[in-house]
């Protein structure tokens, strides 16, 4: 339930997610990778006990007020699960026969599987959620003349990017745009692909498409990006796990021409370019002068990103679009200019990811509930947070301190010669739990917090010595500048502010930099005064519901 | 009258502290030069001068060098013993005494002969000075004792100017001392029944004290460091390695010193300093008494348990406490052997010669590293202070010391994993590293505390146990690799008799006498501790067994009993531990009431 | 878990000159009570020999029994060490230094490992001049059998019970002194920017140096009116003067003030800096040392830092006159003069 409470789909965002997470843990401070968060959350959804009964229910009284939800995934599904509770009417509207938007869409089987899609989908649809399947809203204003207080926009970014070169009109027949392909494949209107497939694009939509071109019949799948293989937007284990399906990425190609013979696709020319980089960091495509390339293809995929698309929201409604067609938001409350009018994921601003549409759905629902319930939308409760000491006896702590210096472990993949004749078996088998278990080992535990009372502490250095990662310092006070360069080790990252107590007995003060501390609580156990302590740190985020 | 040649026990009475010693020396040395074996006693106070002390020399052709009953010829000069010393001639034996003054008449014995030399009187007309008339006395004797004994002269007049070599000018001074002596004895007696011949009887035997050839044992074995804390009778030990080291191990370019003596505080010291040494891979010993090893106690259960080698010389005197300070015996077998609190048994190498003190303890070092473990050498107060006739020192150029398992840089490198006390080859010998090896790879804490395979701390009791079964598999490897022992007949009879150490000279005559008296026995040597197989043998292959030693408490009786499991009821004690060597006839009689006569 | 650190360490740590990080320098999680002065001063081994650029394994580490004796499993990992017995470790460290004088010794040992049931094997060390750093991790107290007084506990101090030490405490400081030795020095636990160039320079010298560190007994000896405490040394102390240990390769930057400093040049060639000085004291006359110890006693001040220094200390070995080349590493043929030699020998005995 804590792994369901703020994510909303751990066991589709455990397989799926884009890990903005994983970058910010500190892990990756004191060595190379860092905790495998995302996978463990999905390690926690698969091995969860029954939790059907522990969910909250919608009450049976509703509070008479009523929400139009328009698009069926990830940010209008949070939205549901916050206010489901609180009494609300709501109604989802989606164009698809089910509900989970471009989770279900663009995410194929081999990664994520239908059940699990369907679990974590439905126990929110199973709020009481009015859903209305099937149904392509095609007008704002219809929604806005009908009885809704609120109406709730989550339809994602649900345009392809075209490429418009010599050739694409003459070839159309096997030219797909990626996430129509997607969508296509996971309704099972298509099921073949030529042999030879070409995939345009370096984003996790390419990967889906090529891997799922592998599926297809597709033995000879290539990936063509225009920039260097570095630039690519995929996320490295996509990119990882497409090249281990035998797919070529070939870069530095911009295509420049679909070759066409007798009205059919015969493949397309590419030009070869070398990337340069400005002062800020710009790049430039220059071209190489080398002779262009072709590269046979029978079909070819175009996945060289998305745009918001709004066609159907009229634009007189008071509804206020900016550049590239994106709605003029309130980036707090999410709140268009029409304030009956709220905006989330995808479609708040532009493509982003999974989680952070759920986000988006917290926020938003809060948004939702003040406004329907007349209070100021800026007026926002602040995140849940308490602080709780950790100490049982002399080396004993409530939390797991022992830091293992294992490895990031890698998850074990389905043997390949199986998986590539079923678009619908898992590719990733998940951790097993004892793995999970040592990988979880791995965490700083950013969670528990070293705290000091400077009226305690007798400076006997105890902590000093002990710290393992030397980021405890006695000494003199001064300006931060000069406090950085005086202590045991450098503290260079500026972004992570320096702990400095009160002015101690012998006039110095002790300065703590957290960049790499490893929270192993070393320092409060040779404490002899409990000067130090582990704290255990909770934050939740709002939501419009208490849901734990 | 039949002349009895080259077969007596010659003794003198002194006083400490009058330079009696060298001119008693001077004499058995002669003895020795003539070709005849000799078997000189020096037994002496704890004390520094004006107490008796006595020299008791044997001579005998045949080679017999253990103390015999009996004293034919006496030469006494100490009036404080005096009256002691007429009674301990044997009935028609000769006392040799200063005539300058009357004797009293409850000095005079009907059944012994009085020979009197006015001494006393011959040094003052002589001599003016008075360190001089006191020194010269003891030459004089010697001149008198030569003639009547019909000694080559010039034997021994070669001797004093061989020893004088660089103080030419005392040279006829002593001369003329030893003529006084002869002289006199010329004029005034016949020669004496007792004769001195000339035979080739010691080939190219040495004379040497065993503390010297221990001493060398250690310069030959490759000592570099020597702690030392002076105690009676193992001091010599430590100066005559000071001695051969300054002859033998100077760099020839520097002429700086290639070993280090400390002497140290206590015996504490000395054998912390050994060990300290020993961890850092040198090789080193130290020598001491009984009370020094029960000093030494604590520091040898670390080297045991921390398996440190240490050479360990225990020249034993007769204890309790301070016991006998000058005098001989080998009652430190069990608290050398057990040595320290807690589960602890030491190796043990029982010389009995100075031959064996020299190649028993260059062994020793081999044995130390090997094993890493403590080595003792069990000599005492008779064979390291007196001069024994030995086969001559023998050194094979071609010997490599066994330094046991040290891993040196390189074998750190290729080694996966280092473990201290890790088992490797399956004898309980692990490999050990020195300091200053290897940067990063091979450091561990020695220690007295228990720990694991590792050498980490552990209280862990399964782990505690496979160590201390581990040390325990040692054991058996040293078996295999201590000297075994030596038999002078073996199977051959029910009867058997077993000794150790300088109990060797009395035991091996002993058995004669037995023979002469239709006594059979067979006989072993046992020359270290723990006993190999054919220790268990030949114990069990007899009915029953004499274990002869010179102890109150038969303690080698009861190692093995303790460690052969052998019934106590089939070893017989055979004991001496009046501070004196035990003699032939001491055994003989022990020996042969036991034992019925067979015809 | 205190008996579980983490294997990670600071990735910006920096390097000494000879490439070893501090890390390489760190030994075991120390088992002594939290708080513990002794952990300190392991700590303050570890920032010192990295600084100085020893490597690891030119160190050999050797201690007694107690507290201040487990230390040494707790710093210097790469080292050798040996825990001897209770009171002995001169002679351990004495037999050692004889196999090899190319190592530098650090004896660890407490008070009563010094002061009683190892006193005469301490003066001994210093009678020799043994080349060695000897530190006394004094906490006035038997801190491993639940607090007993030692013999260096001052008379009237306080037992954590209350009772009153009946006798005078034994000085280390002015014993050494007396018995002449070449180096004695006096720090605190607490006291890391004295304590780190005070070992330094006593790991520098080139014979006995006594670095005897006040280091607070928290579980038995912290209490009011103990004169061991944190609190009360943090009350008493004075500093002979400010150390400063610059080693022969670098050159002195700091500037000192004139007449208010002066320096010491060792063997090796570093040199030890003081500054901040008490106008009525050398470091190198002896007849000063005295007077400043009396006087900071009389006045109940706790006298740290450099006390006395003499700059003529002559190596052990080099008074015993032995070779250069280490005793340890001498093999067969420049030991064993052969069968030769032994006739001569077995001649000279015919």
């Amino acid at each position: 339930m804590i792994n369901w409470e703020s994510n909303v789909f751990p066991g589709i965002l455990g397989r799926t997610c884009d890990r903005p997470c994983e970058p910010a843990c500190r892990r990756g401070r004191v060595e190379e990778k860092p905790v495998a968060i995302c996978r463990l959350k999905r390690v926690a959804a698969d091995n969860k006990g029954e939790v059907k009964s522990l969910m909250p229910r919608a009450p049976k009284e509703k509070n008479g007020k009523k929400i139009a939800l328009i698009g069926g995934g990830p940010a209008s599904l949070t939205v549901a699960r916050d206010l489901a509770p609180l009494g609300y009417e709501l109604h989802l509207f989606d164009e698809w026969h089910k509900g989970g938007g471009m989770m279900r869409t663009q995410i194929p089987a081999f990664r994520l599987p239908e059940e699990v899609l369907d679990e974590e989908v439905n126990y929110v649809l199973d709020m009481g959620v009015i859903t209305h399947f099937n149904h392509y809203v095609s007008s704002m204003k219809e929604v806005l003349d009908q009885d809704y207080d609120a109406i709730f926009v989550g339809t994602g970014a649900p345009r392809g990017r075209d490429l418009k070169i010599t050739g694409r009109e003459e070839a159309a027949k096997n030219i797909h745009i990626g996430i129509e392909f997607l969508a296509n494949v996971a309704f099972e209107h298509r099921d073949k692909i030529g042999r030879k497939v070409i995939i345009l694009g370096g984003g996790n939509t390419a990967m889906d498409c090529c891997r799922t071109s592998r599926r297809l019949g597709g033995d000879d799948v290539k990936v063509v990006v225009r920039s260097p293989f570095k630039d690519m937007k995929a996320s490295p284990w996509e990119i990882e796990d497409a090249m281990a399906e035998d797919i070529p990425i070939l870069n530095n190609m911009p295509p420049k021409e679909f070759v066409v013979e007798d009205g059919k696709l015969k493949g397309v020319i590419f030009g070869k370019v070398r990337a340069e980089y400005d002062e800020n960091g710009r790049r430039k495509l220059i071209p190489t002068g080398e002779p262009d390339e072709f590269i046979e293809a029978d079909d070819v995929i175009i996945a060289i990103g998305q745009d918001n698309a709004f066609p159907w929201i009229e634009r007189d409604l008071g509804i206020e679009f900016g550049k590239w067609d994106i709605p003029v938001l309130n980036e707090t409350t999410f709140q268009s200019t029409n304030p009956k009018v709220f905006f989330g994921g995808d479609a708040a601003f532009g493509p982003e990811n999974i989680i952070t549409a759920a986000a988006h759905g917290h926020q938003a629902a809060i948004s939702i509930h003040h406004f329907c319930q007349g209070l100021d939308l800026m007026d926002r409760p602040a995140p849940g947070a308490n602080l709780v000491r950790q100490k049982m006896g002399i080396h004993e702590w409530m939390y797991d301190n022992d830091i293992a210096a294992d490895l990031r472990y890698k998850v074990p993949h389905e043997d390949k010669v199986i998986t590539l004749t079923n678009r619908k078996i898992e590719v990733e088998l998940g951790f097993s739990v004892s793995t999970a278990f040592k990988e979880a080992q791995r965490c700083l535990n950013c969670d528990v917090q070293t705290v000091f009372t400077d009226s305690l502490c007798i400076e006997c250095d105890a902590c000093v010595d002990i710290c393992p990662t030397s980021c405890i310092t006695f000494t003199m006070n001064g300006e931060e500048e000069d406090l950085r360069q005086r202590l045991n080790a450098p503290a260079s990252n500026l972004t992570q502010d320096l702990y400095v107590s009160d002015t101690l007995p012998t006039k110095r003060v002790m300065i703590k930099d957290e960049d790499v501390c490893l929270h192993c609580g070393l320092c409060a156990e040779r404490c002899p005064t409990a000067a130090w302590d582990m704290q255990k740190y909770l934050y939740n985020v709002t939501k419009a519901s208490k849901i734990l | 009258m039949n002349h009895i040649v080259n077969d007596m026990v010659v003794r003198f009475a002194n006083v400490n502290g009058t330079g009696s010693a060298s001119a008693n020396n001077l004499f058995a040395k002669a003895v020795f030069r003539m070709g005849i074996p000799v078997s000189p006693k020096n037994i002496f106070p704890s004390n520094i001068q004006g107490l008796p002390t006595w020299f008791e020399i044997r001579i005998n052709d045949k080679g017999y060098l253990g103390r015999r009953d009996g004293i034919d010829l006496l030469v006494a000069v100490n009036p404080q013993s005096f009256d002691k010393d007429v009674k301990s001639v044997r009935s028609g034996g000769y006392l040799v005494y200063d005539s300058t003054k009357k004797l009293h008449a409850e000095q005079i014995r009907e059944d012994i002969n009085y020979i009197g030399i006015p001494m006393m009187r011959l040094c003052m007309e002589h001599y003016q000075n008075p360190r001089q008339q006191q020194l010269f006395k003891n030459i004089v004797y010697v001149g008198a004792l030569a003639t009547l004994l019909d000694m080559e002269i010039e034997v021994i007049e070669n001797m004093i100017k061989e020893q004088f070599k660089n103080k030419q000018k005392l040279i006829p001074s002593n001369i003329q001392a030893l003529e006084l002596g002869i002289n006199y004895v010329k004029e005034h007696y016949e020669l004496l029944p007792y004769r001195l011949e000339r035979r080739d009887m010691v080939g190219d035997h040495i004379l040497i004290e065993g503390n010297a050839a221990t001493a060398l044992g250690c310069v030959y074995g490759g000592a570099t460091v020597a702690a030392w804390y002076p105690i009676t009778p193992s001091t010599s030990v430590a100066l005559s390695f000071d001695k051969f080291a300054h002859q033998l191990r100077m760099d020839s370019d520097t002429n700086k010193k290639k070993f280090a003596i400390v002497q140290a505080e206590d015996e504490l010291a000395a054998i912390g300093m050994v060990i300290g040494a020993s961890w850092n891979g040198a090789r080193a010993f130290t020598s001491t008494s009984g009370p020094g090893v029960s000093l030494m106690n604590e520091f040898i259960g670390l080297a045991y348990y921390a398996e440190i080698p240490v050479v360990l010389i225990n020249v034993q005197r007769g204890g309790p406490s301070t016991g006998m300070p000058t005098r001989t015996q080998q009652a430190d077998v069990l608290s050398s052997a057990y040595a320290s609190h807690g589960d602890t048994k030491h190796v043990l190498l029982f010389p009995s010669t100075p031959a064996e003190c020299f190649e028993l303890t260059a062994d020793a070092f081999d044995l130390a590293d090997r094993l890493q473990t403590p080595i003792i050498v069990m000599s005492d107060l008779d064979l390291g202070m007196n001069v024994h006739m030995s086969p001559p020192l023998k050194w094979d150029d071609n010997r490599k010391y066994d330094l046991g398992k040290v891993l040196n840089r390189q074998e750190l490198d290729e080694l996966e994993h280092f473990g201290r006390y890790r088992d490797v080859d399956n004898d309980g010998i692990g490999y050990r590293t020195v300091p200053g090896t290897h940067p990063k790879k091979g450091s561990f804490f020695t220690r007295g505390t228990s720990r694991d395979e590792d050498a980490k701390y552990t209280e862990d009791g399964d782990t505690y146990v496979r160590v201390v079964n581990r040390i325990l598999k040692k054991w058996d490897t040293a078996k295999d690799l201590v000297p075994g022992p030596e038999f002078s007949s073996k199977n051959d009879h029910p009867n058997g008799i077993i000794y150790f150490g300088t109990t060797n000279y009395a035991a091996m005559e002993a058995v004669e006498l037995l023979e002469a008296k239709g006594i059979k026995v067979d006989a072993m040597r046992i020359k270290a501790f723990p006993f190999n197989q054919e220790v268990e043998d030949f114990i069990n292959q007899h009915e029953r067994l004499f274990v002869i030693e010179q102890n109150r408490d038969a303690q080698m009786r009861a190692v093995f009993m303790n460690e052969l499991d052998t019934n106590p009821q089939k070893l017989v004690p055979i004991l001496n531990y009046d501070g004196m060597p035990i003699t032939a006839n001491n055994i003989f009689n022990q020996i042969s009431q036991l034992i019925p006569v067979s015809v | 878990m205190s008996y579980i650190r983490p294997v990670f360490r600071h990735p910006e740590l920096a390097k000494n000159a000879i490439g070893y990080s501090r890390k390489d320098y760190e030994g075991a999680i120390s088992t002594l009570c939290a708080g513990c002065g002794h952990d300190s001063i392991s700590g303050a081994i570890v920032q010192a020999c990295y600084e100085m650029s020893i490597e690891p394994h030119k160190i050999a580490k050797v201690s007694g029994i107690g507290c201040s004796s487990k230390t040494p499993t707790y710093f210097l990992g790469n080292s050798h060490g040996f825990n001897s017995v209770h009171g002995r470790m001169p002679s351990v460290t004495t037999g050692a230094y004889m196999a090899n004088r190319d190592l530098k010794y650090i004896g660890i040992s407490g008070d009563g490992d010094t002061a009683s049931i190892g006193m005469g094997q301490f003066v001994h060390a210093i009678r020799r001049n043994l080349n060695m750093m000897y530190i006394v991790m004094n906490n006035g107290c038997y801190g491993l059998t639940k607090g007993q007084e030692s013999a260096t506990a001052d008379k009237g101090s306080l037992t954590k019970s209350g009772s009153e030490t009946k006798y005078p405490g034994i000085d280390l400081v002015g014993l050494a002194l007396e018995l002449n030795a070449t180096f004695v020095a006096r720090s605190f636990s607490g006291d890391k920017t004295q304590l780190i160039p005070l070992i330094k320079a006593a790991m520098s010298h080139p014979g006995f140096a006594l670095l005897d560190v006040l280091s607070p007994c928290v579980t038995f000896n912290n209490n009011k009116g103990s004169t061991k405490s944190y609190t009360y040394i943090r009350d008493y102390i004075e500093a002979t003067g400010t150390v400063d240990f610059v080693p022969k390769e670098e050159e002195i930057t700091v500037e000192y003030e004139e007449g208010k400093s002066t320096s010491v040049q060792l063997h090796d060639g570093s040199t030890i800096k003081l500054s901040k000085l008490n106008p009525n004291w050398n470091p190198t006359d002896k007849l000063s040392a005295f007077n400043r110890v009396q006087e900071a006693k009389m006045k109940g001040e706790v006298l740290t830092g450099l006390i006395y220094i003499d700059p003529e200390s002559q190596d052990l070995h080099d008074v015993m006159g032995t070779v250069q080349t280490p005793l340890n590493t001498l093999r067969e043929d420049q030991l064993n003069p052969g069968m030769e030699a032994l006739e001569r020998i077995n001649q000279s005995f015919r």
